[in-house]
């Protein structure tokens, strides 16, 4: 009888981060080693002290598996397996594990040179972390060992993203990492056959929201290109993802031969490069239907886009550019950034997350000065756009995928249990994926023994039915500041402040002086002996954990001088 | 498809902003819930439906910085599931309470919005008075520290239930068997009804039946349905009841007049409505006499008013919205019709509609005229 244990590292139901532990049979396999980017310190990295507290992991673990090349996927592994030891089989497709290695060393090179870190793995580490791995090919049954095999298969989303089967004699999980059900000008819609797996594992951070259709969004990037270049501004779009910078050309391209525009439009050389290894890369993966329509556009043979010269960025008049690195941390794009921040006609669209310490997490924050190398202070007037062009499954896409494979179970990991009961509801009915009577299911209770008889019942009618408070975990923290104004004013300025910065949150001043940040609350108060010295009561639940950090670290900054 | 590509591009001319999306059932209900939520639910007889509600992308909720918000999507804030088909939906204000309407009409339902759990979930049913055929008891709220729901599917039967005790706290008490096509509460006393034979009254609950009405059979007369809306203008007087006809019709009337229409213009609509019961028109809140209308095709149209007069000449529209048509993706032949559309509540331009494809539209097209 099929005994499945699913144990995420570092919480299933914290957005930010995948590695998951999945026991099948006998066997130990870890799904991804992701490094979540919300964190500075060591709770970034998974907790890998869970598996195992004094013997090696590489006893442990029989393989691990990497489903794409994003950091909060695969931002860990070199921490994983050269700084706490692993040395078995690591699982991936082709382009993953050509790509994965730029995607780490970038991220190291901005997390020791730009923020100073100690203790990060090194470009050795990648390297020998890289040699551990086995590539993977799509449909391809690979036996791990005598009683293990996996077999990936097409997701979707990014170059190279795969979804996983691991079957252990008849028992079989399979892992859908980020996957997108809908296809795009360069990727196709991730695929499954009817393999019917014991369970299903799949990412549920999208899986509450109804998503634009494809087409609206990239309406939205012509517009605002297009507004941009018409009242005669530059346009820089900073890239890395190649397979995102080759969707983006061909629909400008279009676009320009559609109506007719004259402005250039160019990309950097660093891409070139870059791109044409990518090029190859991706005519192998990919499948017949897209390689005939990539084919047709050699790369750099668009009419409209040529090759950037670093002169032009001087030229007068509109023009677009896409350049590297994507987050503006350095290099061209963040060469061709300074010059034209200063201007408001100008543009820059940001494609996608950008880690802290950058120049684009800066700007995407909404901080309009920025403090270059030299102390120098860029002032940045032109226009700031986020866009997000990732693809991610949503609840019709989750639907569909569930009905391709006709699971028996199916785990949502990655969503806040309280808005997944709906979805729950609805896989339920759609799927009948209810408990059968016939079949044993690990579950989670307490046994209540009253009188003569046994119940088996959830915890949290067990603490109803006894009267028991649950309890929540609060957590508070001080921050001191200097201010010697009254506390009220002190409120204010927080409020003020935090208003200005967190755009996503709700930000809300009480009638009784406190400031809220969605359910995390901030006081402030005289200190008890020194009048100029504020301080700031910060609390919050455990769900509010990460917030909560942020939050602190955030004001014990100080305040912005002359805020109101 | 090249036509939706050209359509594509056309927009950028067309709309500020637009945005698409595919829900897992059409709806014909559209429904605020303060100002960033809406309310949509499924109408299929032979299969669940589900009632979601949906909070805007952020972009459509923040005044400035718009480009710092990438995220363009829905968030299904809430779900529940309904057995029969959802006709009309609507919100109690300042509670989490909602009430739909449908077939077969014999109850309407009563659904909590949970604060700790994402589950819409059935508290309820106020009975009705039983209809035979396809007709279907309509609503309105009269929200007040009691709440109450006045409903009814012909003008005997209209009726105001307090939710909280299920009295029946008014009756209309008479025995014309009028259907009715609209309800709409104007204040705390008053209500506003229109017939599907396009017979139109006011009627204040305080009395005994006693409505300011017109008595003729309609604007229009010559059979068809009728549909209204009274708009919540605050400034002076004027025409503010908008009364829509299956034939291309709009009329529009005074309060305190509604024997005469101020003003009365044909729509260059595709006549008759497939499905007249669809028919909608509505104020737009924050620009003078502009007025939407949907139900005859798979277009919303908007028009303004202020020129117009009586002599039912053909008027043209201010603005069309034509996506449903053209981001279609299934056969040419099935078109889709719009089944309801909405104005956002502060948003001038915004509108968001709706058709039987299961698609949904937020669209904010580009002023063009001063006046409107």
């Amino acid at each position: 009888m099929p005994e499945i244990r699913v144990t995420p590292l570092g919480a299933g139901q914290d957005v930010g981060r995948s590695c998951i532990l999945v026991s099948i049979g006998g066997k130990n396999v870890m799904l991804d080693c992701g490094m979540h980017m919300g964190f500075n310190d060591d709770r970034r990295f998974p907790d890998f002290s869970y598996i195992t507290r004094n013997g090696r992991l590489t006893d442990f673990l029989d393989c691990v598996i990497i489903s794409h090349f994003h950091l909060d996927h695969c931002g860990a592994l070199p921490y994983f397996s050269e700084m706490v030891g692993y040395d078995g089989p690591i699982y991936m497709t082709h382009p993953t594990q050509a790509i994965c290695p730029i995607l780490l060393e970038d991220y190291r090179k901005i997390a020791v040179d730009k923020k100073g870190e100690a203790n990060f793995f090194t470009s050795q580490m990648i390297k020998d972390c890289m040699k551990k791995v086995v590539a993977v090919h799509l449909h391809q049954t690979v036996q791990v060992d005598d009683e293990l095999e996996i077999k990936a298969y097409y997701a979707g989303h990014v170059l190279g993203a795969a979804m996983f089967q691991i079957k252990v004699g008849s028992e079989s999980v399979v892992y859908t990492g980020d996957y997108n059900m809908t296809p795009d000008r360069h990727l196709g819609a991730a695929w499954i056959d009817k393999c019917r797996p014991n369970l299903l594992i799949t990412e549920s951070t999208y899986a509450t929201t109804i998503r634009d259709s494809k087409r609206c969004r990239e309406r939205d990037f012509l517009k605002k290109v297009h507004e941009a270049v018409e009242r005669g501004g530059k346009v820089l779009i900073p890239v890395f993802a190649l397979g995102r910078a080759q969707e983006l050309c061909i629909l400008l391209e279009t676009f320009w031969e559609r109506m007719n525009l004259k402005a250039p439009i160019y990309f950097s050389t660093g891409l070139t490069e870059k791109a044409n290894h990518y090029y190859k890369l991706f005519i192998t993966w990919t499948n017949q239907k897209i390689r005939k329509t990539f084919v047709q556009r050699n790369m750099f043979e668009f009419k409209h886009i040529k090759a950037f010269d670093r002169a032009f960025a001087d030229n007068p008049g509109p023009m677009v550019v896409f350049a590297t690195p994507g987050m503006l941390h350095a290099g061209q794009s963040l060469q061709i950034f300074r010059k034209w921040a200063g201007n408001e006609k100008n543009m820059v669209i940001m494609p996608g997350y950008c880690v802290q310490g950058t120049v684009g997490h800066k700007i995407l924050s909404g901080q309009r000065k920025l403090e270059m190398e030299g102390r120098q202070v860029l002032e940045v007037k032109m226009q700031v756009e986020y866009m997000s062009f990732s693809a991610h499954a949503d609840a019709k896409g989750i639907m569909q995928l569930v009905g391709q494979a006709e699971p028996e179970n199916v785990l949502l990991v990655h969503g806040e249990a309280k808005k997944m009961e709906f979805l729950k509801q609805k896989i339920e009915q759609e799927f009948r994926l209810l408990p059968d009577a016939k079949k044993p299911r690990l579950l989670h209770g307490t046994l209540i023994m009253k009188d003569s008889n046994f119940r088996l019942v959830s915890s949290e009618q067990a603490l109803k039915e006894l009267g028991l408070a649950e309890h929540q975990l609060r957590f508070t923290c001080r921050v001191h500041l200097h201010d010697p104004r009254k506390e009220q004013e002190t409120a204010l300025r927080v409020y003020s402040h935090l208003k200005s910065v967190l755009k996503d949150h709700c930000v809300q001043h009480l009638p009784d002086g406190s400031v809220t940040v969605e359910s995390i609350l901030i006081q402030a108060a005289a200190h008890s002996e020194d009048p100029g010295t504020k301080v700031l009561l910060v609390s919050w639940t455990y769900q509010d954990e990460e917030l909560g950090s942020y939050l602190t670290s955030l004001l014990k900054k100080g305040l912005p001088q002359g805020a109101t | 498809m090249e036509s939706a590509e050209d359509w594509l591009v056309e927009s950028l001319r067309l709309y500020q902003d637009f945005h698409a999306f595919d829900l897992s059932g059409a709806t014909r209900v559209l429904e605020w819930i303060g100002d960033k939520g809406v309310c949509v639910a499924g109408y299929e007889s032979l299969k669940k439906n589900e009632i979601l509600h949906l909070t805007l992308p952020l972009r459509l909720s923040v005044k400035e910085n718009q480009g710092l918000f990438p995220e363009r999507d829905f968030k299904v804030c809430h779900g529940g599931f309904s057995d029969t088909p959802v006709f009309d939906l609507k919100h109690v204000p300042d509670t989490r309470v909602l009430v739909t309407s449908g077939l077969p009409g014999r109850n309407l339902r009563v659904w909590q919005v949970p604060e700790d759990s994402d589950v819409i979930r059935a508290v309820g049913s106020i009975a009705v008075q039983e209809e035979e055929g396809s007709l279907w008891p309509r609503m309105a709220i009269f929200s007040s520290m009691a709440p109450g729901v006045l409903h009814g599917a012909r003008l005997r039967s209209l009726k105001v239930v307090d939710l909280e005790s299920q009295k029946t706290t008014y009756s209309s008490g008479v025995s014309d068997s009028e259907e009715l096509s609209s309800l709409q509460v104007l204040d705390a006393d008053t209500f506003a009804f229109c017939c599907a034979s396009g017979r139109l009254g006011l009627v204040d609950i305080r009395q005994k039946w006693a409505p300011s009405e017109n008595v003729s059979p309609g604007p229009g007369a010559a059979g068809g349905r009728w549909c209204a809306e009274v708009g919540h203008r605050c400034q002076g007087p004027g025409p503010s009841i908008a009364s829509l006809g299956s034939d291309g019709q709009l009329c529009l009337l005074d309060p305190r007049d509604l024997c005469h229409p101020v003003s009365s213009v044909r729509c260059p609509v595709s006549a008759p409505s497939p499905d007249p019961e669809l028919l909608r028109v509505t104020w737009a809140p924050g620009l003078d006499s502009c007025l939407a209308v949907s139900g005859f095709d798979g277009t919303v149209q908007v028009y303004d008013a202020t020129s117009w007069d009586g002599t039912g000449s053909r008027v043209e529209p201010l603005f069309t919205h034509r996506g449903h048509i053209f981001l279609e993706d299934s056969q040419p032949d099935a078109a889709p019709l719009v089944t309801t559309h909405t104005w956002h509540p502060h948003k001038l331009r915004t509108l968001l509609s709706a058709a039987s494809d299961a698609s949904l539209h937020v669209w904010d097209w580009a002023e063009r005229r001063a006046a409107c």
